[in-house]
C-alpha cells in the first residue's frame, strides 16, 4: 500500500510538471498564436529644451486577446516610459515616468477598430487591426520631460516597454487571465542613455 | 496543564480560527457577489483567504490522517473505533456535499447557458445587419454626393473655391468639407463647427485607398456615441492631367439613427462580450463553488476527526487505565470526561482502582506482618537445637531448620521443594527417618510420637520424634510438621552418669570387704600353712595365693572403676602439647616392647589451654590401648600424630592414634566408648570410656574407626584455647549440656 501511494504521488507530480510546462512548450511552438509585444526601436531628441520620444513597437495580439477584441471586449495597451537617474554607489532612482494608455476596441457596426488615447480622450478609427496596431506602435515626437527638470551633471537612462493591461476587468476575469499566458503580453524593457 | 494539553488547545484554536475565517470569507463572498464593485474589490482577497483556509484544513487533516494510520498500525487502543467513526462521518458528509456540488454546477452552467440562445443572437445579428444596411445606403448616398461636389469643384477657380465649397456643404448637408492639395496642404475648407477649429487631417488609410483609384467611405463612431460618415474622393483639375486635390467630407448621421444604431451595436457587443465571457464566468463560479465544497468537505472531515477523538478519548483512557491496573498500578485515576454513561463508567473505574489500591495496601501490610512473623519464626527455628521439618501432604519439604539438617546429616534447608524420599536417597540417617515416618503416615496416624534409633557410619543416633498434621481439606491434610531431638548425647550422658554411679558404688561396696578378705587369706596362710602336711599345705598355699591374687585383681578393677567415677575439677592451664606428647611417648619407648611407636608432631604447634593431667591420661590410655591391641601382632606399630587445624571454623588440635592391629569389631564399633566394653582379655573396658569422658570434658570430639588397611584409629579434636572451646559450645549446645551433666 505504501508503494502504491508513492507511485500515485510520483505520477501526480509528473502530471503537474507536464501540465505546468505545457503552456511554455506551446508558446515555443506557436509564437503567433500566443502573440507578443516588442519594442523595436526608441530614441529621444532634445527639441527646445524638451526631450521628445520616438519609438516603434511591434504589437501582435494573441488569439485569445483577438477573440476577446472581436467579441466586443476592449483591450488596454499601456506604454510605460521611465526616466531613471543612474547612481554610482546605490540603486538607480526612478525620477519620472510616463504611462500612455490606449484602448483598442472593435465596433461591429462600422467594422472598424477604435484606438482611444485614455490619457487625452482622443480616438481614431481604423479599417484593419493591422493599421490600428501599427498606429498604436508608432510613437512620434511625444514630449517626455523638460530638460530643466533633470539634475545637472547627472546621468539618466530611459527605459520603455509595452504591455497588455488587464486591471480594468472584473476580479474573476483578472484571476483567470492571471493564469493564462495569452493574456500575459508584455515586452522586455528597452533601455538607453538619455542624451542631453 | 501539560504540554500535551497546550498543544491540543493550540491546534483547536488554530483550526477554529481557520474555519471561522473561511466561513466569514465565504459569507462575504456570497454578499459581495450582489455588489459588483465590492465583489471586484474583495473577490481575490476572499478567494485567497478561502484557499488558505482550505490549505490549513488540508494540512491539519493530513496530520490527523497520518496519526490515525500510525495508531491503527501500532494497534493503539481505540484506533479502530476512531477510524470507523471517521469513515462513517466522512461518508455521511461527503456524499450529500458531492451531490449538492454536482447539482449546483449543473444549475449554474445551465443557468448561464440559458442567457444565450440562437433566437436572441439571430435577432441581434439581424438588427445589426439591418442597421448596417441602412447606414450603408447613407454612405453610398454621401459618397455620390461627395463625388458630385468634387466634379463641381473641379470646375471652379481658386477665387470661388471657398464660397462654392461652403455652398455645396450646406446643400449636401455635410458637416465638414476640406480640399487637400499637394502634401496634404489644405486648399479650402468649410465646416459647421465653431470657428477656429482645425479641419481634420487626411489619414494614411484615405490616401492609400485613393491612390488605388478607389473612393473612400467609412462609418466612424464618435466619442459622444454618435456616428459620422467620412468620404473622400479625388478632385480633378480643369485642363490638367494631375488632380487638383483630395476632397474629404464628414457627414453626420442623424441623431435618431445614430442613437438606434448605437443601441443595436451596444446590445450586440454586450451579447458577444457575455458570450465570450461565458467560459471564464463558468470557471469562476466553478472555482468558487469548488473552494466552498472543499472548505465544507474538509471542515466536515476535520470535525469528524475531532468528534471521533472526543468520543474515543475516554475509552482510550479506560483501556490505558485497565492496562495500568493489570500491570499493578492501582493508583491510576482517569479524568472525569462528562456526566454521561462513559462518565459513569470512568467514575466506576476510579472507584474500583481506589478500592484495589486500598486492598493492596492492606494486603501488603498483612504480608509484611506475616513476613515479620515468619522471620521471627525462622530465627527461632534456626536457634532451636530441635529439628523441625514442615512437609506437604506429598512429603515435599516446605521448610526445614538448620538443626534438622545437622541431626539427620543432610542439608535440608537447601532442598526445600524436593520430595523427602528423593532427598533421602544415599542419606542413610534420613532414609531410616523417612521409613519410620512413612509407616506412621501410611497407617493414617495424624499425631504420633516415637523414639527412633538411626544407625549410621559414625554410630547410632537416638531421636525423639513427634509429628502433627497441618489442617487442610476434609479428605487430605495440608501437610505435616515433624519435630525431633537428638537425644543420643543425653542418653549417653545419662548412661555415663549411671556407669559412674555404678563404678562409685562398686568401688565403695566392693573395695571395703576386699582388704579383710585379703588379710584373712594371708592370716590363714600364715597360721595354718606350717601346721598342715605338705599336700594340704600346697592346697592352702594355692588357695590363699589365688584369693590374694584375685583380690589384688579386684582391687585394680575397683580402682579403675573409682578412677572412672572420679570427676575432680578441671584445671585449665597453658602448656606445650608437643612436649607432653614426647614425655608420654618416651615412657613407652623406654619399655621393652615389640611395638614401634611413630610420632608425628607439627613443629609449629602452638601451646594449648587444657587440663594437662587429663590430656596426659588421654595419651596414656590411647597408647596403652593401642599397644595392648598389638600384643598378638608381630611388627606392631602405633602411629601417633598431633596436628593443628580448623574444624568448623574453630581452631583445634587433632590427635590421631593408629595401630595395625586387628581393629574394632564391626558390630560393636558404636559401643567402643561405653564402659566395660572391650575385646581384650585383660581389659577392664574403661580405657576408651575414660578417654571419651575426658575429651568431652574439654568440649572435644572423639571418633573410633577401622583403617582400610587394617587396624584401629582413634581421632580426637580438642579446642586449642578457651575461646575455641566457647565457640565449640555455641555450635553444639548439646555438648554444653553434656559437659554440665558430667560436671
Amino acid at each position: 500500500m505504501h508503494r502504491t501511494l508513492i507511485r500515485l504521488t510520483a505520477i501526480t507530480v509528473a502530471a503537474a510538471v507536464l501540465f505546468a510546462c505545457a503552456p511554455a512548450a506551446a508558446q515555443d511552438d506557436d509564437v503567433e498564436r500566443e502573440g507578443y509585444f516588442e519594442v523595436r526601436s526608441a530614441s529621444t531628441e532634445l527639441i527646445d529644451g524638451v526631450h521628445h520620444l520616438d519609438a516603434r513597437l511591434q504589437l501582435i495580439l494573441s488569439n485569445e486577446a483577438l477573440d476577446a477584441l472581436t467579441s466586443g471586449v476592449p483591450l488596454t495597451i499601456e506604454v510605460q516610459v521611465q526616466i531613471v537617474r543612474v547612481r554610482r554607489f546605490y540603486l538607480d532612482s526612478q525620477d519620472a515616468g510616463l504611462d500612455k494608455r490606449f484602448e483598442l476596441e472593435y465596433r461591429p457596426l462600422s467594422q472598424r477598430y477604435i484606438v482611444r488615447n485614455l490619457n487625452s480622450g482622443e480616438q481614431d478609427s481604423f479599417a484593419t487591426l493591422y493599421s490600428a496596431l501599427n498606429n498604436l506602435g508608432r510613437i512620434d515626437s511625444v514630449p517626455l520631460i523638460d530638460d530643466s527638470l533633470l539634475a545637472e551633471g547627472k546621468r539618466y537612462r530611459i527605459r520603455l516597454r509595452a504591455l497588455l493591461q488587464t486591471e480594468q476587468y472584473a476580479a474573476p476575469l483578472r484571476l483567470l487571465f492571471f493564469w493564462r499566458s495569452q493574456w500575459q503580453l508584455k515586452s522586455e524593457w528597452l533601455e538607453w542613455a538619455l542624451e542631453r | 496543564m501539560g504540554a500535551r494539553t497546550l498543544k491540543r488547545t493550540f491546534y483547536t484554536l488554530f483550526a477554529a480560527t481557520g474555519v471561522g475565517l473561511a466561513l466569514i470569507a465565504l459569507f462575504l463572498l456570497s454578499q459581495t457577489a450582489q455588489n459588483s464593485d465590492e465583489f471586484n474589490r474583495l473577490h481575490n482577497a476572499l478567494l485567497v483567504i478561502n484557499i488558505a483556509g482550505v490549505m490549513i484544513l488540508f494540512v491539519l487533516l493530513l496530520g490527523n490522517i497520518g496519526r490515525m494510520i500510525r495508531e491503527y498500525r501500532t494497534h493503539v487502543p481505540g484506533s479502530k473505533l476512531k477510524a470507523r467513526i471517521v469513515m462513517m462521518f466522512v461518508g455521511l458528509a461527503v456524499l450529500p456535499l458531492i451531490v449538492v456540488f454536482y447539482f449546483s454546477m449543473q444549475f449554474i452552467n445551465r443557468g448561464i447557458d440559458t442567457w444565450f440562445n440562437v433566437e436572441v443572437e439571430d435577432g441581434l445579428t439581424n438588427a445589426l445587419d439591418l442597421t448596417d444596411a441602412v447606414l450603408d445606403i447613407r454612405q453610398r448616398e454621401h459618397l455620390i454626393a461627395t463625388q458630385q461636389i468634387a466634379r463641381r469643384l473641379s470646375m471652379v477657380n481658386d477665387q470661388q473655391l471657398f464660397l462654392e465649397l461652403s455652398r455645396l456643404r450646406r446643400e449636401s448637408g455635410a458637416g465638414e468639407l476640406t480640399l487637400f492639395g499637394d502634401s496634404n496642404r489644405i486648399i479650402a475648407t468649410s465646416s459647421d463647427r465653431s470657428a477656429g477649429t482645425l479641419p481634420r487631417a487626411l489619414t494614411d488609410e484615405v490616401i492609400l485607398q485613393l491612390q488605388q483609384n478607389r473612393p473612400f467611405v467609412s462609418l466612424d463612431p464618435l466619442e459622444d456615441g454618435g456616428y459620422e460618415i467620412r468620404t473622400a474622393t479625388v478632385v480633378a483639375a480643369r485642363g490638367s492631367a494631375n488632380p487638383r486635390g483630395i476632397l474629404l467630407a464628414h457627414f453626420p448621421v442623424t441623431e435618431r439613427l445614430g442613437r438606434m444604431a448605437n443601441s443595436v451595436e451596444t446590445s450586440n457587443t454586450e451579447y458577444q462580450r457575455l458570450k465570450f465571457l461565458r467560459g471564464p464566468l463558468k470557471s469562476t463560479f466553478t472555482l468558487t463553488l469548488t473552494v466552498v465544497l472543499m472548505l465544507s468537505l474538509l471542515t466536515a472531515v476535520y470535525g469528524a476527526f475531532i468528534l471521533s477523538r472526543r468520543l474515543v478519548a475516554p475509552i482510550q483512557d479506560l483501556v490505558a487505565g485497565t492496562r495500568a491496573v493489570a500491570k499493578g498500578d492501582f493508583d491510576t485515576r482517569l479524568p472525569q470526561p462528562t456526566k454521561d454513561e462513559i462518565g459513569f463508567l470512568v467514575s466506576s473505574f476510579n472507584d474500583m482502582t481506589q478500592r484495589l489500591a486500598s486492598a493492596r495496601r492492606e494486603a501488603s501490610l498483612s504480608q509484611a506482618l506475616v513476613e515479620a512473623e515468619r522471620t521471627n519464626l525462622e530465627v527461632i527455628l534456626a536457634r532451636l537445637s530441635t529439628g523441625v521439618v514442615a512437609l506437604d501432604s506429598d512429603l515435599r519439604i516446605r521448610t526445614a531448620n538448620q538443626a534438622s539438617g545437622a541431626i539427620l546429616n543432610v542439608d535440608l534447608e537447601n532442598r526445600v521443594g524436593d520430595l523427602l524420599t528423593d532427598v533421602a536417597v544415599n542419606e542413610p540417617l534420613l532414609d531410616q527417618f523417612v521409613d519410620v515416618a512413612q509407616v506412621h503416615l501410611a497407617a493414617g496416624e495424624t499425631e504420633w510420637r516415637e523414639q527412633i534409633v538411626l544407625r549410621g557410619e559414625v554410630g547410632r543416633r537416638v531421636l525423639t520424634c513427634a509429628c502433627t498434621t497441618l489442617p487442610g481439606d476434609e479428605d487430605r491434610p495440608a501437610g505435616y510438621v515433624v519435630v525431633f531431638d537428638d537425644i543420643t548425647a543425653l542418653l549417653q550422658a545419662q548412661r555415663d552418669a549411671a556407669w559412674g554411679e555404678v563404678a562409685r558404688r562398686l568401688a565403695h561396696e566392693i573395695k571395703n570387704p576386699l582388704t579383710p578378705i585379703q588379710l584373712s587369706a594371708e592370716r590363714l596362710r600364715r597360721k595354718y600353712l606350717d601346721k598342715m602336711d605338705e599336700e594340704q599345705a600346697q592346697v592352702l598355699d594355692r588357695a590363699t595365693h589365688t584369693i590374694v591374687q584375685q583380690v589384688e585383681s579386684m582391687k585394680e578393677m575397683v580402682n579403675a572403676f573409682s578412677d572412672y567415677a572420679r570427676a575432680p575439677d578441671i584445671e585449665i592451664g597453658r602448656f606445650s602439647i608437643e612436649k607432653l606428647v614426647h614425655e608420654v611417648v618416651d615412657l613407652y619407648r623406654a619399655q621393652e616392647s615389640q611395638v614401634r611407636i611413630a610420632l608425628h608432631i607439627d613443629p609449629t604447634m602452638p601451646e594449648i589451654e587444657a587440663d594437662v593431667g587429663r590430656i596426659r591420661q588421654i595419651l596414656h590410655n590411647l597408647i596403652r590401648n593401642a599397644i595392648e591391641a598389638l600384643e598378638n601382632t608381630t611388627d606392631g606399630e602405633v602411629d601417633l600424630s598431633v596436628t593443628a587445624g580448623e574444624f568448623e571454623g574453630v581452631d583445634v588440635i587433632h590427635i590421631r592414634v593408629e595401630d595395625n592391629g586387628p581393629g574394632f569389631d564391626k558390630g560393636s564399633i558404636a559401643q567402643v566408648f561405653d564402659p566395660y566394653v572391650t575385646s581384650k582379655p585383660k581389659g577392664t573396658g574403661l580405657g576408651l570410656a575414660i578417654v571419651k569422658k575426658l575429651v568431652e570434658e574439654h568440649v572435644g570430639t572423639i571418633r573410633a574407626d577401622n583403617r582400610r588397611e587394617g587396624g584401629a584409629v582413634i581421632s580426637i579434636r580438642l579446642p586449642v584455647d578457651e575461646a575455641a572451646r566457647e565457640a565449640m559450645i555455641a555450635r553444639a549446645p548439646g555438648r554444653a549440656e553434656q559437659r554440665r551433666e558430667r560436671a
